[in-house]
């Protein structure tokens, strides 16, 4: 399946499921009750969302407005409406989480490779690219961004996430049957099933060979944990968690944490947040009152 | 997974932001509070062929979800019944009149060789039904309910629990579910007395006035089979054990188990025997009389298939069984093609067919009355055939609600079976128990509110 295909395949319970790739992921629309048909032009009209804010806001792409900001080497730039509304909420994420949750934190890329081997960058590297991160360095006055030369914005935190409850928005414009919007396992669905049941969605831990069902009547799950990307050196696991504030991984948290909350958006802030704080997830969910599963 | 209400305000800042983000309010389901009903509405319009049963039969049911997977469910029904019903008398060469039955005062009079049918039927039935799901456990699910009846002559009230367990990732549901229901008929004129005789003509002109308490039974003061003002009642308990089986990513089954057992009376008050002498015309009527308690078993078997990677199959067969000696076989089948995205066609068949009860007799021979325990003519307890072939359509609105509409029709031939030997020639020149066919409407909406 190539980028702008979509396919629709039956699955367990007789209904259908219409499938496509989108950042990165496999993405996946079911719909209860529909016939295939039906299934495809729902999928048709959530890939179109899904595609849409990918090509948007990639960092993949130099046709779009994320390559517009992380080029302008200094200058201010005009952002559209819905960047403009995606900043503001970066901002106040931003301030929420005491700057654990930081849209330019990217940078730290440059010296982070997480490709399962031991090179884990020394201080010195990461002294050198931690100037470049921090929204506190960023002036933001809607519609307009300027950032110092060198800084880069990524949505990809949260881009996925967010692109589920807007297709999920499209899909309940679109039919009043209960629809599920999954894209690599960030997921929403409008409601229960037509028999008032919950959906049952499967969430994958690495490592382990089961995989646990969690039920969701309505509203999101949306997991975050460091699959395969770590780097290992002397039996410590450095997963790909970096806290924008040291650049440095975070140690000793979970592997897999899974939240459910109303939107996707909000289920992957959550999820995201509680990773950042390594062993003390558990009591971080706790504190903001989440509903979530933490696999250590 | 650990619910915990106790939100601070950092987090009430997220879900803030995050609605702003996406739109604020135009966010379906992302406040707990916004919650919203499930309206399902149905009205059925049954109409026997000849004049007889007409039954408009309006439905809503609501559904609430009220978040972890509770649902709450309130169910109102309204029968309206008018037409006839067969009385379980015979024909005969002559007209027939009878009175004291359904509907009070007053009698009718069925012309020579015809079925005797009480037009006076008349009757509106409300039926209720609040239900409240949770779940008790990740993979069991509580339910119970009550429900509540009310028609001219009847009331009813009963109450059920159910209980669902899911295995093997979901692909298994073994469910258990136990309900009671409590009887009270109140018929008009009182119940009757079984095998007693009815008033065939004449009400109280026959000399046994109200005034006048000379009936043989201490409780039939005025001699008319009925035993004035009593009323009487039943209990059902039933039980139903169910396994549902994901066979494959395109298919189903489902296997139940039920048995009900019936306590009390059973009688319908205003069926009644013609007691008939050897040239097959009636000497009197008898009230009816059926066993004080009933048991069922039945087994029911379905299977569920996707065809076509579109349309859906759905197969089931149902064997009953009762002490009163009547099994039925149920099949059923029905296809779901999908002419178009939100469009489905769906023709449906059903085969049936039943034993009659031991009890059952068209007629009584002249002095049967007094020697037998049970007999009843109600044809719904006869031997019979059933076809229903029907055909719906329906569509899933854009924004909208759902809407469905479906067309059946029925056709019932009985299979006459207890016949009196010694009546057998006299009865032979009469339509003992004709066919019977109806049309059913079903017109459904459902939508969100």
């Amino acid at each position: 399946m190539s980028r702008g295909d979509i396919h629709v395949a039956a699955v367990a319970d007789g209904g259908h499921a219409g499938r496509f790739r989108a950042m990165a992921s496999p993405c996946e629309v079911l719909v209860d009750g529909a016939p295939a048909a039906a299934v495809a032009e729902l999928t048709r009209i959530a890939a179109a969302e899904v595609w849409r804010i990918e090509a948007h806001w990639s960092r993949y792409r130099d046709d779009n407005i994320v390559h517009a900001i992380n080029t302008a080497g200094g200058a201010p730039v005009q952002v559209d409406d819905e960047t403009a509304r995606f900043l503001d909420y970066a901002q106040q994420l931003h301030a929420l989480s005491d700057g654990c949750f930081d849209v330019t934190s990217g940078v730290l890329r440059r010296v982070w490779h997480f490709d399962g081997s031991d090179r884990i960058p020394d201080a010195g590297a990461i002294a050198a690219v931690l100037p470049l991160v921090g929204w506190q360095r960023v002036r933001w006055q809607a519609p307009w961004l300027q950032m110092p030369a060198g800084m880069e914005i990524d949505f990809g935190g949260i881009g996925k996430e967010y692109a589920v409850d807007r297709a999920l928005q499209r899909l309940r414009a679109a039919t009043t049957l209960p629809v599920l919007v999954n894209c690599g396992g960030d997921l929403a669905a409008s409601g229960p099933r037509r028999d008032g049941s919950g959906w049952r969605v499967g969430v994958e831990i690495p490592d382990r060979k089961d995989v646990p069902v969690l039920p969701l009547a309505r509203g999101a799950l949306a997991s975050s944990g460091d699959a395969h990307r770590f780097l290992l050196k002397d039996g410590i696991r450095y997963p790909h968690v970096l806290d924008p504030r040291t650049g440095r991984a975070v140690t000793g948290g979970p592997r897999t944490v899974t939240v459910r909350a109303a939107s996707c958006t909000e289920a992957g802030v959550l999820s995201t947040l509680a990773l950042l704080h390594g062993s003390g997830a558990e009591s971080y969910l706790q504190s903001c009152g989440a509903d979530a599963v933490v696999w250590w | 997974m650990q619910l915990n209400d106790r939100t601070t305000d950092a987090r009430r800042a997220l879900t803030a932001a995050t609605l702003a983000l996406l739109g604020g309010a135009s966010v379906p389901g992302a406040h707990a509070e916004e919650r919203s009903w499930d309206i399902d509405t149905a009205v059925l319009v049954y109409s026997e062929s000849d004049g007889r049963v007409q039954a408009v039969e309006p439905v809503m049911k609501g559904t609430l979800d009220l978040g972890g997977e509770r649902l709450f469910t309130t169910k109102i029904v309204v029968d309206t019944l008018t037409g006839a019903s067969p009385n379980g008398a015979t024909p005969a060469s002559t007209p027939q009149t009878f009175t004291g039955a359904s509907g009070g005062t007053g009698s009718y009079t069925t012309p020579a060789f015809e079925t005797p049918l009480d037009d006076r039927f008349k009757d509106t039935r409300v039926q209720g039904l609040l239900d409240y799901q949770f779940p008790l456990s990740a993979d069991g699910t509580l339910g119970f309910g009550v429900t509540g009846g009310k028609e001219y002559d009847f009331l009813s009230a009963g109450a059920s629990l159910r209980y669902s367990h899911d295995l093997f990732q979901n692909n298994t549901t073994l469910s258990a579910g136990f309900s009671f229901e409590s009887d009270q008929i109140d018929p008009v004129g009182g119940v009757p007395i079984p095998l007693a005789e009815m008033l065939a003509s004449g009400g109280d002109d026959d000399g046994q006035g109200e005034d006048g308490p000379e009936g043989e039974d201490d409780d039939d003061p005025d001699g008319n089979g009925r035993e004035d003002g009593r009323s009487d009642s039943k209990t059902v308990t039933d039980m139903v054990f169910g396994w549902t089986q994901v066979l494959s990513p395109r298919s189903l089954m489902q296997l139940n188990y039920s048995a009900s057992l019936s306590r009390g009376y059973q009688n319908d008050p205003y069926k009644i025997l013609s007691v008939v002498g050897a040239d097959g015309e009636p000497i009197t009527y008898v009230y009816e009389a059926r066993p004080d308690s009933r048991m069922k078993h039945a087994l029911y078997g379905r299977y569920k298939r996707l065809a076509f990677n579109r349309d859906v199959v759905d197969a089931s067969y149902r064997f009953m069984t009762d002490d009163w000696g009547i099994s039925s076989h149920t099949v059923d089948f029905g296809y779901r093609w999908y002419f178009a995205a939100h469009h489905y066609l769906e023709p449906h068949l059903r085969w049936y067919t039943q034993t009659a009860a031991d009890f059952h007799r068209v007629a009584l021979y002249d002095g049967e009355q007094l020697a037998v325990e049970y007999a009843s003519a109600d044809p719904r307890l006869g031997a019979f055939d059933a076809w229903t072939a029907g055909v719906k359509i329906g569509s899933g609105q854009r924004a909208g609600g759902t809407w469905s509409a479906r067309l059946e029709w029925y056709q019932q031939s009985a299979r006459v079976e207890g016949v009196p030997a010694q009546a057998a020639e006299g009865l032979s020149k009469f339509d003992l128990q004709p066919d019977l066919s109806a049309l059913m409407l079903t017109l459904g909406y459902r939508f969100k509110w």
